[in-house]
């Protein structure tokens, strides 16, 4: 074996499978934050800076951008003025300004505004809105100091550092059963993918499916006879799966009875995929990704993206505002294996 | 069918308006019936040749899944039709139009496109699910791998369709779950 290929095969263990898990996030989440143009100057008197940021505010008041700090500490380190503050936006200048040559009159000469201990306007770019996440933060800062509430689960989900050994251990667990099933369905001839549907309370299986389209049914993709399934164990369900030996469910008995802890669980029946994770080998697709709102699942793991996927890829129903359910998408567990079923 | 091109052939598709009339009728009636016996007042039918080859209404509280709404109970149908008289779904399909009296939702619409559904006519908006345009726009956005896209004919008596879904949502449906408190 070759050096090479002899890593390679070793790097397909655990590690490299659960490595890079991330979260789906939302465009506002994941995109660059916008910028706007503003005037700052120099404070070359500092002992002017309170009267002249709350006259700055009076004049200028920024509205809907109070993350941004007036105020900051002069980049340049060896400047004669150790702070600078913000103007105004170039939006709210009363006259156009032909972009160079702007003296602080043009900016405050109509308002009598004692502007003495303030140096000549440059331009700057202040982020529009609040970075919400930290790679946001550390962009937007570069440009102008904007205050940050830190929601440090995503922070560690963008780092990898979500999930302990013990809970990435019971994603992979989880996503080679579905990595399995979908090989089940590829040998009767299905497209391979694979799901399955995962109580995280009681850590049990709760449907496990793979693709059905193939033979007599165009819509019954992995997801859809998985949230099927589930319906079966409910007492439910709409279709008959018995051709399909790796296609299976736990009834709601079972899983009650296997798992004595969820006593306050069991006064109310649960509602449909409620509470529930599903993993599945490929990104779902639209009508699988609505179905997974309709059925109010809990978290969503997959394996690859889908070009046509909606969540990350050409959507992002998880996290569409108009929509009354929104749930957590994680992405790239055991993206090898799964990518490699997708070749198939 | 050699040769024609997409949309020279939805446009031979494209209902008159004396079909839609009919057609909407029916699914108004269905969806009044629905109203009546407490279901969600949806009704949809399915139309190929003339014929009316599927029919729905949501089913999502005996299946206890939420996935059986209306089109997607009278898709079965159509495969189950085309199955009955050993047709290509894919051909039967291509040649049905959907009548409905609410916008399809995201799933819906995305069923619709897998099956190469060329038309659907719809009666009022569907501000919360809607794919066809009101949330996202399934039924015309670029999706190579999503089947078709298909043409929308909309507003036919919409104020009585919204009329008919606020009166059973203020019926308050005891099936849905209570806004989460706990976390
Ligand atoms: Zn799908
Ligand atoms: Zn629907």
């Amino acid at each position: 074996m070759e050096p090479q290929a002899k890593r390679k095969k070793e790097m397909d263990g655990f590690d490299v499978e659960c490595w890079n898990i991330l979260p789906v996030l939302s465009d506002e989440q994941s995109q660059d934050t916008e910028l706007l143009s503003a005037y700052a100057a120099p404070i070359i008197e500092k002992k002017q800076t309170s009267r002249l940021m709350k006259e700055l505010s009076l004049v200028y008041p920024l509205p809907g951008l109070h993350h941004i700090k007036r105020v900051r500490a002069s980049n340049d380190k060896s400047s004669s003025h150790p702070l600078e503050v913000i103007v105004c936006l170039v939006r709210d200048m009363q006259e156009a300004t032909n972009g160079k040559g702007v003296a602080l009159a043009d900016l405050l000469g109509s308002q009598s505004f004692d502007f003495s201990g303030l140096g000549e306007p440059f331009l700057v770019k202040i982020p529009a809105t609040p970075p919400l996440t930290r790679p946001q933060f550390e962009k937007a800062r570069k440009h102008w100091p904007t205050s940050f509430h830190e929601d440090k689960l995503i922070t560690s989900a963008l780092r990898g550092q979500l999930f302990t050994a013990a809970q990435k251990a019971k994603i992979l667990e989880y996503m080679t059963v579905a990595v399995q099933a979908a090989k089940s369905g590829q040998e009767m001839g299905m497209n391979t993918v694979g799901a399955v549907i995962v109580d995280p309370e009681s850590e049990q299986i709760v449907a496990v499916s793979h693709d059905c389209k193939n033979s007599s049914h165009p819509l019954h993709h992995a997801v859809m006879v998985c949230i099927d399934l589930v319906a079966y164990g409910q007492g439910g369900g709409a279709y008959n799966y018995d051709k399909y030996p790796a296609c299976q469910f736990s009834s709601q008995e079972s899983l009650r009875n296997s798992f004595k802890a969820v006593s306050a669980k069991e006064s109310s029946q649960p509602y449909i995929c409620t509470g529930y994770d599903l993993y599945v080998t490929r990104e779902p697709c639209v009508m699988c990704a609505m179905a997974l709102v309709h059925s109010r699942i809990n978290r969503v793991f997959y394996g690859t993206a889908f070009a046509d996927g909606a969540l990350g890829t050409k959507y992002k129903i998880h996290c569409e505002k108009d929509l009354n359910h929104r749930f957590e998408v994680f992405k790239g567990v055991m993206l090898n294996t799964c990518e490699a079923l997708c070749k198939k | 069918m050699q040769g024609e091109n997409d949309s020279g052939q939805t446009d031979f598709l494209q209902p008159s308006d004396s079909e839609i009339h009919a057609w909407m009728s029916k699914a108004f009636d269905m969806a009044s019936d629905a109203l009546e016996n407490g279901e969600v007042p949806v009704g949809c039918l399915m139309v190929y040749n003339n014929e009316i080859i599927g029919k729905g209404r949501n089913e999502v509280n005996e299946t206890k899944n939420a996935t059986r709404h209306a089109e997607m109970v009278a898709l079965d149908q159509v495969l189950d039709w085309c199955h009955c008289r050993e047709k290509d779904p894919k051909v039967v399909c291509g040649q049905t139009v959907l009548y409905v009296t609410v916008e399809p939702c995201i799933m819906c619409a995305a069923a619709l496109r897998l099956l190469h559904i060329p038309f659907v006519v719809y009666g009022c908006r569907n501000e919360r699910f809607g794919g066809c345009g009101s949330v996202l726009d399934v039924s015309s956005d670029d999706l190579p791998h999503t089947g078709t896209s298909f043409k929308c004919i909309s507003g036919y008596r919409a104020e009585e369709a919204v009329e008919m879904l606020k009166t059973f949502y203020k019926q308050e449906n005891p099936n849905a779950p209570k806004p989460k408190v706990r976390k």
